[in-house]
């Protein structure tokens, strides 16, 4: 079998404002067929990432390659073989959905009869056949990222950059909206999405964590999982504080993050800590809701990731 | 050039004109309603002139020539002067727009049939006033003479009608060169065609702080298409303006029209080109809407008043800023418009100043798309 050759090449690449690097040095690749996920706090560097690799900012260091073009050479070429979606609602509000979608599907150059086929189609994969003729801005949050992403699929790239799909809109447009991305993964195309969201990170096939403008690491969820080295505790509590001091000082306690009022506390032996865990509850007079162990999930090992990217930066 | 891509986005500038009510009425309507302001505010219907009189005649006849040319509402009797120095005093504090001199002679040489000497001296500053006054004084002079002395004058056989008995002297302070209105109408069209191309300045901003212009530029869309394509639709309403104003100046003003509309709205069309290409080289260096207008106030209303010969003539200024209203379209429209209003010229007059208007137009749209980056930052 042939090996293909990496839809999306990232080697090096900077990008500086001024003095302040918005982005430094990422290295990464993308296969064909990826749905990848560009995951990281607020300021971590995604728009930059995904704006670059639009051809929307120049690149201040390095090298990348969109569709086998040279994003420094052929940015242009690479605009008509992606589809982006900015995180902002970016369409026009005094057109209605049909109107945007023909927008773009002139801009794009369309095949016009293909057009109206396309379009109907896309309407009916986004659920807005009914809401054709409203205004851009009479739109829901949500139907208004479903038009978005309809327009930017309206000439079919095999590659989709996606800057914060689902930031501010309802969990269940929100799921809605994965669905079809799902589809789309399914049908083939290449993804690259960004989220601050653990979940939906869960769903992507690769994952590139990115923390104060790097990449600190770019895996397989699962193999991201795999980063915590150990069990995960999970105690619930009214009085979290008074716990978290107790379990903090344990021996074989690496780390505890704090949920709501949820201790998850990260261990080297999940059986043998919750024992000891449980004695000196009772004798510190906390009652709790349930100590357990439970598997580890992204969220964790990210913030497990974060919390020692944290010590190195103080140190 | 895609000819596609450039309906797409002018159909789509157009649908943002039409729908949004405010930006409609500014195009379509805030020229009119400019030169309107501007006309009217300058050429206002004139009655109640204050005017004063220094009699140094002092007799009845001369009493009897003030009754009349203050008859009616035109003119209104402000009081009587005394000497020289007060009239220079009541027409610079504007008390009175016009001062009425009659001569110690006055009545001995009306009947000793040599006519009657008046002297007026007006405000110059305005011009409008001043002038009604000296017109009307005339008019009723003429009246005047003819009541008192037509019969004596035909009875010693002269022929009426060569009989010019009235010898007016006047004197306009402070402003001598009275310019007649015909000429300003024409000049003022110039400057509020200019709004389009304001309006037009806005756009891209618009679409930078909407974010829309973000997902404009991840497309493949050519630079020139976008900048082209965003004219169009004002040169359009430009336009319709272009039609309905030269009517409104002739049926308001009553601006003669002089010369061949096919012609005017030609050249106007170019002259919207390169006005509106300029406004789009400042909406490409503009980052906000905000900058955009102010920066569109400095640079294509104002000097619409001071660099394109409308209100000083060109001749007057410095060098530096005669170079600098050569690249200003309208210092050439006003030509334009003057001349195909007033004088009835056509291309073989005109023709060196609508080359330059095209030349402008495109060395504009070149800086526009030069400078204009399919990036954000």
């Amino acid at each position: 079998m042939q090996i293909e050759q990496p839809i999306i090449q990232v080697s090096g690449l900077s990008r500086l404002y001024k003095e302040v690097r918005a982005v430094s040095d990422l290295n990464f690749v993308v296969q064909p067929g990826d749905l990848f996920g560009l995951v990281g706090p607020d300021g971590a560097g995604k728009t930059t990432t995904l704006r670059l690799l639009a051809g929307l900012l120049s690149i201040s260091e390095g090298e990348a390659s969109v569709a086998g073009m040279d994003l420094k050479s052929e940015s242009e070429g690479v605009k008509s073989r992606i589809g982006y979606m900015a995180q902002e609602f970016s369409l026009y509000a005094e057109l209605s959905v049909v109107e945007n979608l023909r927008f773009f599907a002139d801009i794009y150059d369309v095949p016009v009869g293909e057009m109206d086929q396309r379009m109907e189609r896309l309407l009916g994969f986004a659920n807005l056949l009914g809401f054709k003729d409203r205004r851009a801005d009479k739109l829901s949050g949500g139907m208004q990222k479903k038009l978005a992403l309809a327009c930017c699929l309206i000439h079919e790239p095999k590659i989709l950059l996606l800057d914060e799909p689902t930031t501010g809109v309802d969990p269940i447009s929100r799921r809605e909206f994965w669905n079809i991305l799902n589809q789309l993964h399914l049908a083939g195309t290449t993804i690259l999405v960004s989220t601050p969201y653990m979940d939906e990170a869960d769903r992507c096939s690769k994952i590139g964590l990115m923390y104060q403008g790097e990449m600190i690491m770019h895996a397989s969820p699962r193999e991201i999982r795999q980063q915590i080295d150990g069990e995960i505790v999970i105690l619930l509590t009214d009085n979290w504080k008074k716990a978290r001091e107790i379990v903090s000082n344990f021996p074989g306690v690496q780390e505890v993050q704090t949920y709501g009022e949820a201790l998850h506390i990260i261990v080297d032996d999940a059986d043998k800590r919750i024992k000891q865990f449980e004695r000196n509850l009772k004798k510190a007079n906390i009652t709790h809701q349930g100590l357990r162990s439970a598997p580890a999930r992204m969220e964790e090992a990210f913030i497990s990731l974060m919390h020692k990217m944290e010590e190195r930066d103080v140190v | 050039m895609s000819f596609r891509h450039l309906l797409a986005v002018t159909r789509k500038e157009m649908n943002h004109i039409v729908r949004d009510p405010y930006t409609l009425v500014l195009v379509l309507l805030s020229p009119t309603i400019l030169l309107l302001v501007f006309a009217y505010a300058l050429t206002v219907d004139i009655s109640h002139v204050p005017v004063a009189i220094l009699d140094q005649d002092r007799t009845q006849t001369s009493q009897a020539f003030v009754q009349q040319i203050m008859a009616g509402d035109d003119l209104d009797l402000y009081g009587y002067v005394d000497s020289i120095d007060e009239i220079e005093d009541l027409l610079a504090r504007s008390k009175v727009k016009a001062v009425v001199t009659i001569g110690p002679g006055f009545s001995d040489n009306l009947y000793a049939l040599k006519g009657i000497s008046l002297q007026i001296n007006i405000d110059g500053t305005e011009p409008e006033s001043g002038g009604y006054a000296v017109e009307h004084i005339s008019l009723r002079a003429t009246e005047f003479v003819d009541d008192l002395l037509a019969d004596q004058i035909r009875a010693i056989g002269i022929d009426f009608e060569s009989f010019d008995p009235i010898d007016l002297r006047v004197r306009a302070w402070f402003n001598p060169s009275l310019k007649p209105r015909n000429d300003l109408i024409p000049g003022l069209i110039s400057m509020v065609l200019g709004i389009p191309a304001m309006l037009v300045a806005l756009t891209i901003a618009h679409e930078r702080e909407h974010g829309t212009l973000e997902q404009l530029l991840v497309t493949p869309i050519k630079r020139t298409e976008l900048l082209v394509g965003k004219m169009i639709p004002y040169l359009l309403v430009g336009l319709v303006n272009v039609i309905f104003i030269p009517a409104l100046a002739r049926v308001l003003f009553k601006v003669p029209f002089n010369g061949n509309f096919v012609l005017f709205f030609i050249l106007s069309a170019v002259f919207m080109a390169a006005i509106l290409s300029m406004g789009i080289v400042l909406g490409v260096f503009m980052k906000t809407q905000s900058a955009a207008l102010a920066l569109s106030f400095l640079m294509i209303f104002f000097p619409g008043f001071f660099l394109t010969g409308i209100f000083f003539p060109i001749v007057s200024m410095p060098d530096i800023m005669r170079m600098e209203s050569l690249f200003m379209p309208g210092t050439h429209y006003a030509i334009i418009t003057r001349g195909v209003f007033l004088n009835g010229v056509g291309l073989e007059v005109l023709w060196p100043y609508t080359v330059f208007l095209a030349i402008l137009a495109f060395s504009f749209t070149a800086i526009a798309a030069i400078f204009f980056k399919k990036r954000l930052a």
